[in-house]
C-alpha cells in the first residue's frame, strides 16, 4: 500500500517520545522519495493521456496517486521537523558539546543546523544581560542557594571549579560546591543533588 | 595544642577556605558531622565529606586528598595515634581533631602548629605535664669538655687532672639522672596510655560550637542529644558522666522549647518539640510490642533471666502483676489501649522496684513532630547503627544512608532502620539466650572468653564491630546474672566472630568487667598490640578503637596463650 514507508518513519520517531534521538533512517526517506518519484512519473504519464486521448476514467487514479504524494510530503517534513526540535532540546539539555553517541545518529545536514543554532543562540545570549553576556541555559528552575550539596555516586576522577581547585570525586564522598558546577554532573548522573 | 576559643581558632579559620571532613563510622561521628555540615551551608564554607572506617582508611583519604584541602577537620578519629608520623603530612596542612577517643597522644597535645584538638582541655584527660615527657636536650657530652678546654692551657697538669675527674663525675651525674628521668618518662607514659576510654561526645561539642555562634537549631539540638545517647547505649561513658552531659542538654532544651509555653502562641504540631523524657529503658518499645521489647532489652532480659524457663515465668508474674492483660501486651505499642498507656510509665516502675530492677527509668529525650512520629533518642541510636552496619551493603553505602536518616525528610530510611534494628535485637538475645544455655563463656584465668562459630545464626551481624561491641556488653552482663562463681563475675570479656570467611580472619573485641561502679576504662588495646608483637600473630589494628582488632583464624589459639601469660 502507498504511505507505508513515510508512516514507518514517523512510528520510529513515536516509539521514542521521551526526546531521544533515534539514528537518522536515510534508508527510510530515501524509499520514501523513490516512492514519490515513481507516484510522479505515472501520473505524469496518465495526465498526458487524459488530456490527450480524453480518457476521464483515469482522472480518479491522478487523484488518488496525488493525494498520496502531498501524504509522503507532510509525513516526511514531520519527521524532519520532529527530529530538529529534538536536537534543539539537546542543546539545552548536554550544552554546547554532543556526546559521541548522539552525534552519530544525527545526518551532516543535522548536524550544521545545529552549529548554527549553536551560533544563534550564542550570539543571543551575549546580546542580554550586559557586558558579559548571561548564560541561560543554566538555573533552568530559580536556585534556592549558592552552593549545593551533591553526592557522588560513582567515581568520576578530579572536577576543576572556577577557582583552580581540584576535587577529587569518589563514590559516596559528599561535597558542597556552587551550583552552577554541578548542574552539568548532575544530568549526567554522576552527582546527586542532597536535599536535607 | 587544646583550641581555646573554638569560635576564633577554628570557625573563623575555616570559614573563608576548603575543607575536608574526614568522618569516622559511629553514631556520635555522624551526629556531629551533621552539625558541622548545617554549619557549613549556612556559611557557605564549601567542604568535601569522606567517610572513614579504620587507620587505612584514613591513610588512603588523607593521601589522595592532600593536594587540594590545606584544612582537614577529623572527627571521632585521628587523637589517640601519632598522627603527624602516620600521615606524613606537608608543613602546611593543619588537622582540627575532635575526638572522644581518650587518652589523646602526648604529641598531638604538644603540637603547636598543626594539630588542633577540639577538645575541652578539662575533659577528663590527665595529660603529663610537658616537662616530665619531653626534655629539651642542650647538655650533653660536649658541655663537660668545653668547661674543660677554657680552663685548659695555664693550668698545671695536677689540676687539670682533678678537673678531669670532676668532669668526669659530673658527666656521670648526668647519665645517671638522665637515665632516671627517662625511667620515669616510661612510666608515667605507660600510665597514661595504658587504658584507653572515651570523653565529652562530639556531637555535643559541635552544638556547643553552634550556640556560641548562635546558629544552633533544634534539629543541631537533637543531633547533639542523639550523639550523646549514643556514647550510653554503647556503654561507652559511666553514667554519672551521662547524667551531667544530660543536664546540659537539658538546658538547651529548655531555652528552644520556652516558646511552647505561652498559650497564645503555640507552635504548630508540624513543628519539632524535644521534650525532656524519664522514660522507660525498654529498647524501642514505642514502635513494637510492649512484650517484644520487654524481652528483647538488655536490662530486663537479664534481670528476668529470661533464657530460663524460670524467668519466662517470672515475666508472666510481672506482667500480671501490673494488670497488663497478655493480649494487649502483645500487640503493637501504638494499637494498645490508652487507658493502660497514660499511667504505663508508673506502673512499670512500682513493678519493677518489687522484682528488683531498680533504675528501669532513665532520663532521656524525645521528639515529636507531626501526629504520627515520636522518637525517643534510643531508639534513633538503635535504627542508625543498624542501618550503618548492615550486612547488606558496602560500607559507603551504609554510611550514606545512615547519615540520611538521621534527617527528618527521610523517614522512611528511619523507619527500615528500626526494622533492621529489631532484627539486630532479636539476634543478639537469642546468641546470649544460646551461648549461656551452651556455656559457650569459658573463664580463661585473667578474662572470659567466648567464640561464636561459623554456623551461628546471624552471625554476620556480628561480623561488625559496633554490633559484636553490643553483643559482648549483653552477654557479659546476662553471664554476671546467671553464674554463681564470685570470682567470675568480675572479670572482663573477650569475644571473637568470623568476620571474612574468604580471608580467614576473625574479629576480636575486648570489654572491661561489668560493675555498678565502672569506670569503662578498657586495657586490652595495649594488650592485644603486646600479644600480637610476642606471637607475631597477623593482626590488623585497624579500628579506631584499640580494643577491636581482626585476626587470622589459625593464630587464635596462640594469640590468646599469650594474652593469658600477659595479663595473669
Amino acid at each position: 500500500m502507498f504511505c507505508e514507508k513515510a508512516m514507518e518513519l514517523i512510528r520510529e520517531l513515536q516509539r521514542m517520545n521521551d526526546g531521544q534521538l533515534p539514528a537518522f533512517n536515510e534508508d527510510g526517506l530515501r524509499q520514501v522519495l523513490q516512492e514519490m518519484e515513481a507516484l510522479y512519473e505515472q501520473n505524469q504519464t496518465d495526465v498526458q493521456q487524459a488530456k490527450s486521448e480524453g480518457r476521464t476514467e483515469l482522472i480518479p487514479s491522478i487523484k488518488l496517486r496525488h493525494c498520496c504524494l502531498l501524504r509522503n510530503q507532510r509525513c516526511t517534513t514531520a519527521y524532519l521537523y520532529d527530529r530538529l526540535l529534538r536536537i534543539r532540546a539537546l542543546r539545552w539539555e548536554y550544552g554546547s558539546v554532543l556526546p559521541a553517541n548522539v552525534r552519530f545518529h544525527m545526518c551532516a545536514e543535522e548536524l550544521q543546523w545545529f552549529n548554527q543554532y549553536k551560533k544563534s543562540l550564542a550570539s543571543f545570549m551575549r546580546s542580554v544581560g550586559g557586558d558579559e553576556g548571561l548564560d541561560i541555559t543554566q538555573d533552568m528552575k530559580p536556585p534556592k542557594s549558592l552552593y549545593i550539596e551533591v553526592r557522588c555516586l560513582k567515581d568520576h576522577g578530579e572536577f576543576e571549579i572556577d577557582d583552580g581547585t581540584v576535587i577529587l570525586l569518589k563514590k559516596n564522598s559528599q561535597h558542597f560546591l556552587p551550583r552552577w558546577k554541578c548542574e552539568q554532573l548532575i544530568r549526567q548522573g554522576v552527582l546527586e543533588h542532597v536535599l536535607s | 595544642m587544646f583550641v581555646t576559643d573554638i569560635r576564633k581558632e577554628f570557625y573563623e579559620v575555616v570559614s573563608n577556605q576548603r575543607v575536608a571532613l574526614l568522618v569516622a563510622s559511629d553514631i556520635d561521628a555522624l551526629c556531629a558531622c551533621k552539625i558541622l555540615q548545617a554549619l557549613f551551608h549556612c556559611d557557605q564554607v564549601q567542604y568535601t565529606l569522606v567517610p572513614v572506617t579504620g587507620w587505612q582508611d584514613l591513610g588512603t583519604a588523607f593521601f589522595e586528598h592532600k593536594e587540594q584541602f590545606k584544612y582537614f577537620v577529623l572527627i571521632n578519629c585521628g587523637a589517640n595515634v601519632d598522627l603527624l608520623e602516620m600521615l606524613q603530612p606537608g608543613d602546611d596542612s593543619v588537622f582540627f581533631i575532635c575526638d572522644t577517643h581518650r587518652p589523646v597522644d602526648v604529641i598531638n597535645v604538644y603540637n603547636d602548629t598543626q594539630i588542633k584538638l577540639l577538645i575541652k582541655q578539662d575533659d577528663d584527660l590527665s595529660v603529663p605535664a610537658y616537662d616530665d615527657i619531653f626534655q629539651d636536650d642542650d647538655e650533653d657530652e660536649e658541655g663537660g669538655d668545653s668547661g674543660n678546654e677554657s680552663d685548659g692551657g695555664s693550668e698545671p697538669s695536677g689540676k687539670r687532672r682533678r678537673f678531669d675527674e670532676g668532669a668526669l663525675e659530673r658527666r656521670i651525674d648526668r647519665q645517671r639522672a638522665r637515665r632516671e628521668w627517662e625511667a620515669q618518662r616510661r612510666d608515667i607514659l605507660f600510665e597514661y596510655e595504658q587504658y584507653e576510654y572515651h570523653g565529652t561526645s562530639a556531637a555535643v561539642m559541635f552544638f556547643e560550637l553552634a550556640w556560641v555562634l548562635t546558629k544552633d537549631t533544634k534539629d543541631m539540638l537533637w543531633w547533639a542529644i542523639i550523639g550523646l545517647t549514643d556514647q550510653w547505649v554503647h556503654d561507652k561513658i559511666t553514667h554519672m558522666k551521662y547524667v551531667t552531659d544530660i543536664a546540659t542538654m537539658q538546658r538547651h532544651v529548655s531555652r528552644h522549647n520556652h516558646r511552647n509555653e505561652d498559650e497564645e502562641n503555640m507552635l504548630s504540631i508540624d513543628c519539632m518539640k524535644i521534650s525532656f523524657e524519664y522514660d522507660l529503658r525498654l529498647t524501642l518499645y514505642q514502635h513494637w510490642t510492649l512484650y517484644d521489647s520487654i524481652c528483647n532489652s538488655c536490662y530486663t532480659s537479664c534481670y528476668f533471666k529470661l533464657w530460663t524457663l524460670n524467668g519466662q515465668k517470672k515475666l508472666q508474674e510481672f506482667l500480671a502483676d501490673m494488670g497488663l492483660p497478655l493480649k494487649q501486651v502483645k500487640q503493637k505499642f501504638t494499637s494498645m489501649d490508652m487507658t493502660i498507656k497514660e499511667n504505663l510509665r508508673d506502673v512499670i516502675e512500682e513493678s519493677s522496684n518489687k522484682y528488683g530492677m531498680k533504675d528501669v527509668r532513665i532520663q532521656t529525650f524525645g521528639v515529636h513532630f507531626g501526629f504520627k512520629n515520636r522518637f525517643l533518642a534510643s531508639d534513633m541510636v538503635h535504627a542508625c547503627a543498624a542501618l550503618l552496619e548492615s550486612t547488606e551493603k558496602s560500607d559507603g553505602d551504609n554510611f550514606i544512608n545512615a547519615l540520611d536518616s538521621l534527617s527528618r525528610s527521610n523517614l522512611d530510611h528511619l523507619y527500615s532502620g528500626i526494622d533492621l534494628a529489631k532484627k539486630k535485637l532479636l539476634a543478639i538475645q537469642q546468641t546470649v539466650a544460646s551461648c549461656i544455655c551452651t556455656n559457650l563463656i569459658l573463664s580463661q584465668g585473667p578474662f572470659l572468653y567466648c567464640y561464636l562459630m561459623e554456623g551461628t545464626p546471624d552471625v554476620k551481624i556480628f561480623s561488625k564491630p559496633v554490633a559484636l561491641t553490643l553483643l559482648s556488653k549483653y552477654l557479659l552482663k546476662a553471664f554476671v546474672q546467671s553464674t554463681r562463681n564470685k570470682r567470675c563475675k568480675l572479670l572482663p570479656l573477650i569475644m571473637a566472630a568470623p568476620k571474612d570467611l574468604e580471608k580467614g580472619t576473625v574479629i576480636v573485641v575486648g570489654i572491661p568487667p561489668e560493675s555498678e561502679t565502672s569506670d569503662k576504662k578498657n586495657f586490652f588495646g595495649r594488650a592485644f598490640e603486646k600479644a600480637a608483637e610476642s606471637t607475631s600473630s597477623r593482626t590488623l589494628h585497624d579500628h579506631f578503637d584499640t580494643s577491636i582488632i581482626e585476626l587470622k583464624s589459625e593464630d587464635r589459639s596462640k594469640f590468646l596463650d599469650a594474652l593469658i601469660t600477659l595479663l595473669s
